[in-house]
Protein backbone atom coordinates (compact mmCIF):
# COMPACT_ATOMS: atom_id res chain seq x y z
CA UNK A 1 0.00 0.00 0.00
CA UNK A 2 2.65 2.42 1.12
CA UNK A 3 4.85 1.42 -1.76
CA UNK A 4 2.08 1.98 -4.23
CA UNK A 5 1.52 5.47 -2.88
CA UNK A 6 5.17 6.36 -3.32
CA UNK A 7 5.10 4.85 -6.78
CA UNK A 8 2.07 6.87 -7.81
CA UNK A 9 3.70 10.04 -6.42
CA UNK A 10 6.72 9.31 -8.56
CA UNK A 11 4.49 8.73 -11.54
CA UNK A 12 2.70 12.02 -11.06
CA UNK A 13 6.06 13.75 -10.95
CA UNK A 14 7.12 11.98 -14.14
CA UNK A 15 3.88 12.96 -15.80
CA UNK A 16 4.32 16.59 -14.80
CA UNK A 17 7.80 16.60 -16.30
CA UNK A 18 6.36 15.25 -19.51
CA UNK A 19 3.71 17.98 -19.57
CA UNK A 20 6.41 20.59 -19.05
CA UNK A 21 8.20 19.31 -22.13
CA UNK A 22 4.98 19.23 -24.12
CA UNK A 23 4.22 22.85 -23.30
CA UNK A 24 7.61 24.23 -24.28
CA UNK A 25 8.34 21.82 -27.15
CA UNK A 26 6.65 23.71 -30.02
CA UNK A 27 8.60 26.86 -29.18
CA UNK A 28 11.90 25.04 -28.67
CA UNK A 29 11.54 23.19 -31.98
CA UNK A 30 10.61 26.38 -33.78
CA UNK A 31 13.65 28.26 -32.51
CA UNK A 32 15.92 25.33 -33.27
CA UNK A 33 14.74 25.12 -36.89
CA UNK A 34 14.30 28.82 -37.72
CA UNK A 35 16.98 30.44 -35.52
CA UNK A 36 19.69 28.08 -34.37
CA UNK A 37 20.05 26.11 -37.58
CA UNK A 38 20.15 29.11 -39.95
CA UNK A 39 22.60 30.84 -37.61
CA UNK A 40 25.03 27.94 -37.75
CA UNK A 41 24.43 27.55 -41.45
CA UNK A 42 25.10 31.27 -41.90
CA UNK A 43 28.51 30.90 -40.31
CA UNK A 44 29.20 27.93 -42.59
CA UNK A 45 28.02 29.84 -45.67
CA UNK A 46 30.37 32.71 -44.80
CA UNK A 47 33.22 30.23 -45.36
CA UNK A 48 32.03 29.24 -48.82
CA UNK A 49 31.48 30.66 -52.24
CA UNK A 50 27.84 30.22 -53.13
CA UNK A 51 25.60 31.64 -55.85
CA UNK A 52 22.37 29.68 -55.18
CA UNK A 53 22.84 27.84 -58.49
CA UNK A 54 25.52 25.35 -57.45
CA UNK A 55 26.06 23.87 -53.98
CA UNK A 56 28.39 25.96 -51.79
CA UNK A 57 32.15 25.28 -52.04
CA UNK A 58 34.28 25.66 -48.93
CA UNK A 59 36.97 28.33 -49.26
CA UNK A 60 37.99 28.91 -45.64
CA UNK A 61 38.38 32.52 -44.55
CA UNK A 62 38.72 33.81 -48.11
CA UNK A 63 35.50 35.89 -47.90
CA UNK A 64 36.69 37.66 -44.75
CA UNK A 65 40.12 38.37 -46.22
CA UNK A 66 38.29 39.68 -49.26
CA UNK A 67 35.96 42.09 -47.50
CA UNK A 68 38.58 43.36 -45.05
CA UNK A 69 41.48 43.86 -47.44
CA UNK A 70 40.21 44.06 -51.01
CA UNK A 71 36.62 45.19 -50.92
CA UNK A 72 36.35 49.00 -51.20
CA UNK A 73 32.56 48.88 -51.01
CA UNK A 74 32.67 47.08 -47.67
CA UNK A 75 35.10 49.61 -46.23
CA UNK A 76 32.96 52.49 -47.46
CA UNK A 77 29.88 50.81 -46.07
CA UNK A 78 31.48 50.52 -42.63
CA UNK A 79 32.10 54.27 -42.73
CA UNK A 80 28.54 54.99 -43.87
CA UNK A 81 27.16 52.78 -41.12
CA UNK A 82 29.27 54.35 -38.39
CA UNK A 83 28.32 57.89 -39.35
CA UNK A 84 24.66 56.84 -39.52
CA UNK A 85 24.95 55.26 -36.06
CA UNK A 86 26.55 58.40 -34.61
CA UNK A 87 24.10 60.69 -36.37
CA UNK A 88 21.09 58.83 -35.05
CA UNK A 89 21.91 57.45 -31.60
CA UNK A 90 23.30 60.55 -29.91
CA UNK A 91 20.70 63.11 -31.07
CA UNK A 92 17.91 60.58 -30.54
CA UNK A 93 19.08 59.85 -27.00
CA UNK A 94 19.23 63.52 -26.04
CA UNK A 95 16.10 64.72 -27.83
CA UNK A 96 13.88 61.83 -26.76
CA UNK A 97 14.92 62.41 -23.14
CA UNK A 98 14.26 66.16 -23.35
CA UNK A 99 10.84 65.60 -24.93
CA UNK A 100 9.99 62.94 -22.33
CA UNK A 101 10.87 65.44 -19.59
CA UNK A 102 8.70 68.04 -21.28
CA UNK A 103 5.65 65.76 -21.41
CA UNK A 104 6.34 64.57 -17.87
CA UNK A 105 5.40 68.07 -16.65
CA UNK A 106 1.84 69.18 -16.15
CA UNK A 107 0.39 71.74 -18.51
CA UNK A 108 -2.90 72.34 -20.31
CA UNK A 109 -3.32 70.35 -23.54
CA UNK A 110 -0.65 67.84 -22.59
CA UNK A 111 -2.52 64.68 -23.60
CA UNK A 112 -3.64 65.98 -27.00
CA UNK A 113 -0.19 67.30 -27.88
CA UNK A 114 1.42 64.06 -26.71
CA UNK A 115 -0.87 62.06 -28.99
CA UNK A 116 0.02 64.27 -31.96
CA UNK A 117 3.69 63.89 -31.14
CA UNK A 118 3.32 60.08 -31.08
CA UNK A 119 1.92 59.94 -34.61
CA UNK A 120 5.22 59.24 -36.46
CA UNK A 121 5.30 55.92 -34.56
CA UNK A 122 2.33 54.57 -36.44
CA UNK A 123 3.20 54.42 -40.15
CA UNK A 124 5.62 51.73 -41.30
CA UNK A 125 9.14 52.80 -42.24
CA UNK A 126 8.15 52.33 -45.89
CA UNK A 127 5.25 54.76 -45.54
CA UNK A 128 7.48 57.17 -43.62
CA UNK A 129 10.06 57.06 -46.39
CA UNK A 130 7.49 57.60 -49.14
CA UNK A 131 5.99 60.60 -47.36
CA UNK A 132 9.46 62.10 -47.03
CA UNK A 133 10.17 61.33 -50.69
CA UNK A 134 7.37 63.78 -51.45
CA UNK A 135 8.45 66.36 -48.85
CA UNK A 136 12.06 66.16 -50.04
CA UNK A 137 11.38 66.17 -53.77
CA UNK A 138 13.78 68.63 -55.48
CA UNK A 139 10.81 70.96 -56.00
CA UNK A 140 8.82 69.75 -53.02
CA UNK A 141 7.47 71.51 -49.96
CA UNK A 142 10.74 71.83 -48.07
CA UNK A 143 12.46 73.47 -51.03
CA UNK A 144 9.58 75.91 -51.37
CA UNK A 145 9.52 76.68 -47.66
CA UNK A 146 13.20 77.53 -47.75
CA UNK A 147 12.94 79.54 -50.97
CA UNK A 148 13.01 82.95 -49.21
CA UNK A 149 16.33 81.92 -47.63
CA UNK A 150 18.00 79.98 -50.42
CA UNK A 151 16.56 81.66 -53.50
CA UNK A 152 16.46 78.39 -55.38
CA UNK A 153 13.52 76.28 -56.54
CA UNK A 154 15.56 73.09 -56.88
CA UNK A 155 17.36 71.43 -54.00
CA UNK A 156 18.68 67.91 -54.53
CA UNK A 157 17.90 66.65 -51.04
CA UNK A 158 18.08 63.00 -52.02
CA UNK A 159 20.50 62.89 -54.91
CA UNK A 160 23.63 64.64 -53.69
CA UNK A 161 26.39 62.86 -51.84
CA UNK A 162 26.49 65.51 -49.10
CA UNK A 163 22.81 65.96 -48.37
CA UNK A 164 21.39 62.47 -48.77
CA UNK A 165 23.11 60.77 -45.80
CA UNK A 166 21.99 63.70 -43.65
CA UNK A 167 18.39 63.42 -44.86
CA UNK A 168 18.35 59.69 -44.11
CA UNK A 169 19.39 60.55 -40.55
CA UNK A 170 16.71 63.26 -40.26
CA UNK A 171 13.96 60.92 -41.44
CA UNK A 172 15.15 58.13 -39.16
CA UNK A 173 15.28 60.40 -36.12
CA UNK A 174 11.88 61.88 -36.86
CA UNK A 175 10.26 58.46 -36.70
CA UNK A 176 12.29 56.97 -33.83
CA UNK A 177 12.33 59.84 -31.32
CA UNK A 178 8.66 59.32 -30.32
CA UNK A 179 9.36 55.66 -29.73
CA UNK A 180 12.33 56.19 -27.41
CA UNK A 181 10.40 58.96 -25.70
CA UNK A 182 7.83 56.30 -24.68
CA UNK A 183 10.61 54.26 -23.11
CA UNK A 184 11.99 57.28 -21.23
CA UNK A 185 8.49 58.15 -20.06
CA UNK A 186 7.97 54.59 -18.78
CA UNK A 187 11.29 54.88 -16.91
CA UNK A 188 10.43 58.29 -15.49
CA UNK A 189 7.04 57.22 -14.19
CA UNK A 190 8.55 54.17 -12.49
CA UNK A 191 10.56 56.41 -10.17
CA UNK A 192 8.72 56.69 -6.86
CA UNK A 193 7.83 60.37 -6.28
CA UNK A 194 9.24 60.02 -2.74
CA UNK A 195 12.72 60.59 -4.12
CA UNK A 196 11.93 63.88 -5.80
CA UNK A 197 9.93 65.07 -2.81
CA UNK A 198 12.80 64.23 -0.48
CA UNK A 199 15.21 66.19 -2.67
CA UNK A 200 12.79 69.14 -2.70
CA UNK A 201 12.46 69.08 1.06
CA UNK A 202 16.24 69.16 1.28
CA UNK A 203 16.10 72.35 -0.77
CA UNK A 204 17.36 71.01 -4.08
CA UNK A 205 16.28 72.92 -7.16
CA UNK A 206 14.37 71.17 -9.95
CA UNK A 207 17.50 70.88 -12.06
CA UNK A 208 19.71 69.56 -9.27
CA UNK A 209 17.04 67.09 -8.23
CA UNK A 210 16.84 65.78 -11.79
CA UNK A 211 20.60 65.59 -12.26
CA UNK A 212 21.40 64.11 -8.88
CA UNK A 213 18.36 62.01 -8.05
CA UNK A 214 16.31 61.06 -11.08
CA UNK A 215 18.97 60.58 -13.73
CA UNK A 216 20.98 58.03 -11.71
CA UNK A 217 17.76 56.10 -11.10
CA UNK A 218 17.08 56.20 -14.83
CA UNK A 219 20.34 54.47 -15.58
CA UNK A 220 18.79 51.20 -16.82
CA UNK A 221 16.52 53.18 -19.15
CA UNK A 222 19.43 55.31 -20.34
CA UNK A 223 21.46 52.21 -21.18
CA UNK A 224 18.45 50.53 -22.81
CA UNK A 225 17.76 53.50 -25.09
CA UNK A 226 21.44 53.80 -26.03
CA UNK A 227 21.82 50.08 -26.72
CA UNK A 228 18.58 49.50 -28.61
CA UNK A 229 19.08 52.57 -30.78
CA UNK A 230 22.68 51.58 -31.55
CA UNK A 231 21.73 48.01 -32.41
CA UNK A 232 18.84 49.02 -34.68
CA UNK A 233 20.99 51.73 -36.31
CA UNK A 234 23.66 49.18 -37.19
CA UNK A 235 21.01 47.12 -38.98
CA UNK A 236 19.29 50.03 -40.71
CA UNK A 237 17.86 49.01 -44.07
CA UNK A 238 14.29 50.02 -44.76
CA UNK A 239 14.64 53.81 -44.91
CA UNK A 240 17.76 53.65 -47.08
CA UNK A 241 16.12 51.14 -49.41
CA UNK A 242 13.06 53.26 -50.12
CA UNK A 243 14.32 56.81 -49.67
CA UNK A 244 17.58 56.82 -51.61
CA UNK A 245 18.19 56.39 -55.35
CA UNK A 246 19.26 52.87 -56.39
CA UNK A 247 18.77 51.57 -52.82
CA UNK A 248 21.77 53.07 -51.02
CA UNK A 249 22.85 55.76 -53.47
CA UNK A 250 23.86 58.19 -54.71
CA UNK A 251 27.19 56.43 -55.35
CA UNK A 252 26.65 54.17 -52.34
CA UNK A 253 26.80 57.14 -49.96
CA UNK A 254 23.95 55.58 -47.92
CA UNK A 255 24.85 51.92 -48.38
CA UNK A 256 24.81 50.73 -44.78
CA UNK A 257 25.92 47.21 -43.87
CA UNK A 258 22.25 46.20 -43.90
CA UNK A 259 21.89 47.38 -47.51
CA UNK A 260 25.24 45.80 -48.40
CA UNK A 261 24.15 42.35 -47.18
CA UNK A 262 21.02 42.61 -49.31
CA UNK A 263 23.00 43.85 -52.33
CA UNK A 264 25.57 41.08 -52.16
CA UNK A 265 22.93 38.46 -51.52
CA UNK A 266 20.05 39.44 -53.77
CA UNK A 267 21.53 41.70 -56.43
CA UNK A 268 24.92 40.08 -57.05
CA UNK A 269 23.97 36.60 -55.76
CA UNK A 270 27.22 36.39 -53.81
CA UNK A 271 25.64 34.58 -50.86
CA UNK A 272 29.01 33.66 -49.31
CA UNK A 273 30.20 37.28 -49.21
CA UNK A 274 26.81 38.43 -47.93
CA UNK A 275 26.96 35.83 -45.15
CA UNK A 276 30.47 37.00 -44.23
CA UNK A 277 29.28 40.61 -43.93
CA UNK A 278 26.42 39.48 -41.72
CA UNK A 279 28.81 37.55 -39.47
CA UNK A 280 30.85 40.75 -39.02
CA UNK A 281 27.67 42.67 -38.23
CA UNK A 282 26.64 39.97 -35.78
CA UNK A 283 29.91 40.21 -33.87
CA UNK A 284 29.54 44.00 -33.59
CA UNK A 285 25.98 43.69 -32.32
CA UNK A 286 26.92 40.95 -29.88
CA UNK A 287 29.63 43.18 -28.39
CA UNK A 288 27.14 46.03 -27.93
CA UNK A 289 24.64 43.66 -26.32
CA UNK A 290 27.25 42.41 -23.89
CA UNK A 291 28.23 45.98 -23.04
CA UNK A 292 24.57 46.77 -22.44
CA UNK A 293 24.16 43.82 -20.09
CA UNK A 294 27.27 44.89 -18.20
CA UNK A 295 26.29 48.56 -17.89
CA UNK A 296 22.58 48.09 -17.55
CA UNK A 297 22.38 46.46 -14.15
CA UNK A 298 19.98 48.65 -12.28
CA UNK A 299 21.20 50.53 -9.26
CA UNK A 300 19.66 48.99 -6.20
CA UNK A 301 17.43 51.24 -4.21
CA UNK A 302 15.15 50.70 -1.29
CA UNK A 303 12.46 52.84 0.18
CA UNK B 1 -1.43 84.77 -5.79
CA UNK B 2 1.89 85.82 -7.27
CA UNK B 3 3.03 82.21 -7.09
CA UNK B 4 -0.06 81.04 -8.95
CA UNK B 5 0.46 83.64 -11.63
CA UNK B 6 4.02 82.46 -12.12
CA UNK B 7 2.90 78.84 -12.28
CA UNK B 8 0.31 79.78 -14.88
CA UNK B 9 2.95 81.57 -16.94
CA UNK B 10 5.32 78.60 -16.70
CA UNK B 11 2.55 76.28 -17.80
CA UNK B 12 1.71 78.40 -20.82
CA UNK B 13 5.35 78.40 -21.85
CA UNK B 14 5.39 74.61 -21.53
CA UNK B 15 2.25 74.36 -23.64
CA UNK B 16 3.85 76.55 -26.30
CA UNK B 17 7.01 74.45 -26.44
CA UNK B 18 4.98 71.25 -26.54
CA UNK B 19 2.82 72.69 -29.31
CA UNK B 20 5.92 73.44 -31.36
CA UNK B 21 7.31 69.92 -30.84
CA UNK B 22 3.96 68.29 -31.60
CA UNK B 23 3.54 70.26 -34.86
CA UNK B 24 7.07 69.40 -35.95
CA UNK B 25 6.42 65.70 -35.50
CA UNK B 26 2.80 65.65 -36.64
CA UNK B 27 3.13 67.81 -39.73
CA UNK B 28 4.45 65.18 -42.21
CA UNK B 29 1.53 62.90 -41.31
CA UNK B 30 -0.90 65.76 -41.81
CA UNK B 31 0.77 66.58 -45.12
CA UNK B 32 0.45 62.95 -46.22
CA UNK B 33 -3.31 63.03 -45.63
CA UNK B 34 -3.74 66.40 -47.35
CA UNK B 35 -1.68 65.40 -50.39
CA UNK B 36 -3.74 62.25 -50.80
CA UNK B 37 -6.66 64.55 -51.72
CA UNK B 38 -4.68 66.82 -54.05
CA UNK B 39 -4.65 66.71 -57.85
CA UNK B 40 -1.59 64.90 -59.15
CA UNK B 41 -0.40 67.89 -61.20
CA UNK B 42 -0.44 70.15 -58.13
CA UNK B 43 1.71 68.00 -55.84
CA UNK B 44 4.89 69.81 -56.82
CA UNK B 45 4.49 73.47 -57.64
CA UNK B 46 6.32 76.71 -57.02
CA UNK B 47 4.21 77.72 -54.08
CA UNK B 48 4.05 76.63 -50.49
CA UNK B 49 0.96 74.48 -50.59
CA UNK B 50 -0.30 72.57 -47.60
CA UNK B 51 -4.05 72.23 -48.06
CA UNK B 52 -5.18 70.71 -51.36
CA UNK B 53 -5.86 73.39 -53.96
CA UNK B 54 -7.76 71.12 -56.29
CA UNK B 55 -9.63 68.83 -53.95
CA UNK B 56 -10.05 65.39 -55.53
CA UNK B 57 -12.24 63.61 -52.99
CA UNK B 58 -11.42 59.92 -53.09
CA UNK B 59 -10.23 59.88 -56.70
CA UNK B 60 -6.60 59.25 -55.80
CA UNK B 61 -7.72 56.36 -53.63
CA UNK B 62 -9.63 54.85 -56.54
CA UNK B 63 -6.72 55.42 -58.89
CA UNK B 64 -4.36 53.62 -56.52
CA UNK B 65 -6.39 50.45 -56.92
CA UNK B 66 -6.06 50.76 -60.70
CA UNK B 67 -2.29 51.30 -60.63
CA UNK B 68 -1.44 48.24 -58.51
CA UNK B 69 -3.34 45.30 -56.97
CA UNK B 70 -3.65 47.12 -53.65
CA UNK B 71 -6.53 44.94 -52.47
CA UNK B 72 -4.36 41.87 -52.85
CA UNK B 73 -1.47 43.53 -50.98
CA UNK B 74 -3.88 44.45 -48.23
CA UNK B 75 -5.21 40.95 -47.95
CA UNK B 76 -1.68 39.48 -47.81
CA UNK B 77 -0.56 41.89 -45.10
CA UNK B 78 -3.68 41.29 -43.04
CA UNK B 79 -3.47 37.53 -43.48
CA UNK B 80 0.17 37.44 -42.43
CA UNK B 81 -0.41 39.73 -39.45
CA UNK B 82 -3.43 37.81 -38.16
CA UNK B 83 -1.77 34.40 -38.50
CA UNK B 84 1.38 35.75 -36.82
CA UNK B 85 -0.63 37.19 -33.93
CA UNK B 86 -2.67 34.03 -33.30
CA UNK B 87 0.30 31.68 -33.41
CA UNK B 88 2.64 33.93 -31.46
CA UNK B 89 0.23 34.62 -28.65
CA UNK B 90 -0.91 31.02 -28.30
CA UNK B 91 2.44 29.25 -28.53
CA UNK B 92 4.33 31.89 -26.54
CA UNK B 93 1.73 31.67 -23.78
CA UNK B 94 2.04 27.89 -23.85
CA UNK B 95 5.84 27.94 -23.70
CA UNK B 96 5.85 30.69 -21.09
CA UNK B 97 3.44 28.65 -18.97
CA UNK B 98 5.59 25.53 -19.35
CA UNK B 99 8.74 27.37 -18.33
CA UNK B 100 7.09 29.11 -15.39
CA UNK B 101 4.96 26.36 -13.90
CA UNK B 102 6.66 23.02 -14.54
CA UNK B 103 9.93 21.58 -13.33
CA UNK B 104 11.73 19.38 -15.81
CA UNK B 105 15.24 18.39 -16.67
CA UNK B 106 16.96 20.97 -18.88
CA UNK B 107 14.36 23.66 -18.27
CA UNK B 108 16.80 26.48 -17.61
CA UNK B 109 19.05 25.51 -20.49
CA UNK B 110 16.11 25.52 -22.92
CA UNK B 111 14.86 28.84 -21.60
CA UNK B 112 18.28 30.45 -21.92
CA UNK B 113 18.52 29.05 -25.44
CA UNK B 114 15.27 30.78 -26.42
CA UNK B 115 16.27 33.99 -24.66
CA UNK B 116 19.61 34.10 -26.42
CA UNK B 117 17.92 34.04 -29.82
CA UNK B 118 16.58 37.49 -28.90
CA UNK B 119 20.10 38.80 -29.34
CA UNK B 120 20.35 37.54 -32.90
CA UNK B 121 19.47 40.35 -35.29
CA UNK B 122 17.34 39.33 -38.24
CA UNK B 123 19.91 40.45 -40.77
CA UNK B 124 22.25 37.68 -39.68
CA UNK B 125 19.53 35.17 -40.54
CA UNK B 126 18.52 36.75 -43.82
CA UNK B 127 20.85 34.82 -46.15
CA UNK B 128 20.80 31.38 -44.46
CA UNK B 129 17.06 31.56 -43.80
CA UNK B 130 16.42 32.37 -47.44
CA UNK B 131 18.60 29.44 -48.52
CA UNK B 132 16.75 27.18 -46.09
CA UNK B 133 13.27 28.32 -47.17
CA UNK B 134 14.26 27.76 -50.77
CA UNK B 135 15.46 24.27 -49.94
CA UNK B 136 12.08 23.59 -48.30
CA UNK B 137 10.44 24.71 -51.54
CA UNK B 138 8.70 27.54 -49.69
CA UNK B 139 10.19 30.53 -51.55
CA UNK B 140 7.57 32.76 -53.11
CA UNK B 141 4.65 31.33 -51.14
CA UNK B 142 2.62 32.06 -48.03
CA UNK B 143 4.59 29.35 -46.23
CA UNK B 144 7.89 31.10 -46.81
CA UNK B 145 6.38 34.48 -46.05
CA UNK B 146 4.70 33.58 -42.79
CA UNK B 147 6.21 30.51 -41.13
CA UNK B 148 9.65 31.90 -40.16
CA UNK B 149 7.90 34.67 -38.20
CA UNK B 150 5.37 32.56 -36.35
CA UNK B 151 7.02 32.66 -32.95
CA UNK B 152 8.92 35.25 -31.12
CA UNK B 153 11.48 34.88 -28.32
CA UNK B 154 10.44 38.12 -26.70
CA UNK B 155 6.89 36.76 -26.52
CA UNK B 156 8.05 33.63 -24.70
CA UNK B 157 10.02 35.73 -22.24
CA UNK B 158 7.16 38.12 -21.62
CA UNK B 159 4.60 35.35 -21.14
CA UNK B 160 6.87 33.49 -18.75
CA UNK B 161 7.23 36.63 -16.62
CA UNK B 162 3.46 36.97 -16.35
CA UNK B 163 2.92 33.23 -15.80
CA UNK B 164 5.24 33.40 -12.78
CA UNK B 165 2.59 35.59 -11.21
CA UNK B 166 -0.14 32.95 -11.47
CA UNK B 167 -0.55 31.39 -8.00
CA UNK B 168 0.39 27.68 -7.85
CA UNK B 169 -2.59 27.07 -5.58
CA UNK B 170 -4.92 27.97 -8.40
CA UNK B 171 -3.33 25.39 -10.68
CA UNK B 172 -3.30 22.73 -7.96
CA UNK B 173 -6.95 23.43 -7.23
CA UNK B 174 -7.67 22.67 -10.87
CA UNK B 175 -5.70 19.44 -10.62
CA UNK B 176 -7.55 18.35 -7.49
CA UNK B 177 -10.82 18.98 -9.29
CA UNK B 178 -9.61 16.53 -11.87
CA UNK B 179 -8.92 18.90 -14.74
CA UNK B 180 -6.26 17.82 -17.24
CA UNK B 181 -3.17 19.96 -17.77
CA UNK B 182 -4.37 21.32 -21.11
CA UNK B 183 -7.70 22.25 -19.59
CA UNK B 184 -5.96 24.03 -16.72
CA UNK B 185 -3.87 25.96 -19.22
CA UNK B 186 -6.88 26.85 -21.34
CA UNK B 187 -9.44 27.57 -18.61
CA UNK B 188 -7.33 28.87 -15.74
CA UNK B 189 -4.01 30.23 -17.01
CA UNK B 190 -5.00 31.80 -20.34
CA UNK B 191 -7.84 33.94 -18.95
CA UNK B 192 -5.37 35.39 -16.42
CA UNK B 193 -3.01 36.33 -19.25
CA UNK B 194 -5.47 38.49 -21.19
CA UNK B 195 -3.76 41.84 -20.51
CA UNK B 196 -0.20 40.82 -21.42
CA UNK B 197 -1.57 38.81 -24.35
CA UNK B 198 -3.27 41.95 -25.64
CA UNK B 199 -0.03 43.93 -25.43
CA UNK B 200 1.84 41.12 -27.16
CA UNK B 201 -0.82 40.79 -29.85
CA UNK B 202 -0.65 44.49 -30.67
CA UNK B 203 3.13 44.61 -30.84
CA UNK B 204 3.22 41.49 -33.04
CA UNK B 205 0.54 42.90 -35.32
CA UNK B 206 2.58 46.08 -35.67
CA UNK B 207 5.81 44.19 -36.45
CA UNK B 208 4.09 41.93 -38.91
CA UNK B 209 2.09 44.63 -40.68
CA UNK B 210 5.17 46.82 -41.06
CA UNK B 211 7.69 44.05 -41.80
CA UNK B 212 9.72 44.84 -44.87
CA UNK B 213 13.03 43.05 -45.36
CA UNK B 214 11.84 39.44 -45.21
CA UNK B 215 8.75 39.90 -47.44
CA UNK B 216 10.97 41.85 -49.84
CA UNK B 217 13.36 38.97 -50.43
CA UNK B 218 11.21 35.89 -49.96
CA UNK B 219 8.32 36.78 -52.25
CA UNK B 220 8.40 37.86 -55.90
CA UNK B 221 4.99 37.25 -57.42
CA UNK B 222 2.26 39.85 -57.00
CA UNK B 223 0.01 37.22 -55.46
CA UNK B 224 2.00 37.21 -52.23
CA UNK B 225 3.44 40.73 -52.02
CA UNK B 226 2.57 42.58 -48.80
CA UNK B 227 1.61 46.21 -48.48
CA UNK B 228 4.97 47.73 -47.40
CA UNK B 229 6.75 46.05 -50.32
CA UNK B 230 3.91 46.80 -52.71
CA UNK B 231 4.11 50.46 -51.75
CA UNK B 232 7.63 50.75 -53.12
CA UNK B 233 6.10 50.27 -56.60
CA UNK B 234 4.71 53.77 -56.24
CA UNK B 235 8.03 55.21 -55.20
CA UNK B 236 9.98 53.65 -58.04
CA UNK B 237 7.58 53.98 -60.92
CA UNK B 238 7.27 57.74 -60.77
CA UNK B 239 9.27 58.39 -63.93
CA UNK B 240 6.56 56.79 -66.05
CA UNK B 241 3.71 58.92 -64.78
CA UNK B 242 3.17 61.10 -61.78
CA UNK B 243 1.45 59.16 -59.02
CA UNK B 244 2.56 60.76 -55.81
CA UNK B 245 -0.96 61.64 -54.73
CA UNK B 246 -1.97 58.01 -55.26
CA UNK B 247 1.09 56.92 -53.29
CA UNK B 248 -0.05 59.16 -50.44
CA UNK B 249 -3.52 57.62 -50.65
CA UNK B 250 -2.09 54.10 -50.28
CA UNK B 251 0.13 55.31 -47.44
CA UNK B 252 -2.91 56.63 -45.62
CA UNK B 253 -4.76 53.35 -46.15
CA UNK B 254 -1.76 51.35 -44.92
CA UNK B 255 -1.64 53.41 -41.74
CA UNK B 256 -5.36 53.35 -40.92
CA UNK B 257 -5.39 49.85 -39.27
CA UNK B 258 -2.55 50.87 -36.97
CA UNK B 259 -4.23 54.17 -36.23
CA UNK B 260 -7.31 52.24 -35.11
CA UNK B 261 -5.24 50.03 -32.82
CA UNK B 262 -3.59 53.09 -31.37
CA UNK B 263 -6.85 54.92 -30.73
CA UNK B 264 -8.75 51.99 -29.21
CA UNK B 265 -5.96 50.17 -27.38
CA UNK B 266 -3.58 53.00 -26.57
CA UNK B 267 -2.71 51.55 -23.17
CA UNK B 268 -1.71 48.10 -24.52
CA UNK B 269 -0.02 49.74 -27.47
CA UNK B 270 2.27 51.90 -25.36
CA UNK B 271 2.80 49.11 -22.84
CA UNK B 272 3.78 46.62 -25.52
CA UNK B 273 6.30 49.02 -26.98
CA UNK B 274 7.78 49.97 -23.64
CA UNK B 275 8.05 46.30 -22.63
CA UNK B 276 9.58 45.01 -25.82
CA UNK B 277 11.92 47.95 -26.27
CA UNK B 278 11.38 47.65 -30.00
CA UNK B 279 9.33 49.38 -32.62
CA UNK B 280 9.85 46.76 -35.26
Amino acid sequence: MNQRLIFSGWRIKQKRQLWGYLFVMPAVLFFAVFMLYPMINGIYLSLTTFTLLKPPTFIGLENFVDIFFRDRLFRQSVGVTISFVLGTTIPVWVLSLLIALLFYQRFPGREVLKSLFFMPLLPSLTVVSIVWLVLLNPSGLLTNLLFPLTGTRQIRWLSSIDLTPLMVIVVNNWTTIPFYMIIWLAGLSSIPPVFREAAMVDGASRLVSFWRVELPLLRPTAVLVAAVSTITAFQSFNIQYVLTPNHGGPVDSTTTLGILIWKYGFQFYRMGTAAAVSVVLFVVILLITMLQIKLGRSEEYTI
Amino acid sequence: MNMRLRDGLNQSILTLIALFVAILFFFPIFYMVMTSFEAESNVFSNTVRILPQDFQGLRNYQRAFEIAPIARFFFNSAFMAVVDVIFTVFFCAMAGYGFAKFKFFGRNALFIFILSTMMVPFQILLIPLYVQIQAFGWADSYYGLIIPGLLNAFGVFMMRQFCLGIPDDLIDAGRIDGAGELRIFWNIALPLLTAPAASLAIIIFLWSWNNFLWPLVVVQSQEYITLPVGLTVFAQGFQRQPMWAAAMAVSVMATIPIMFLFIFFQRYFVEGMALSGMKG
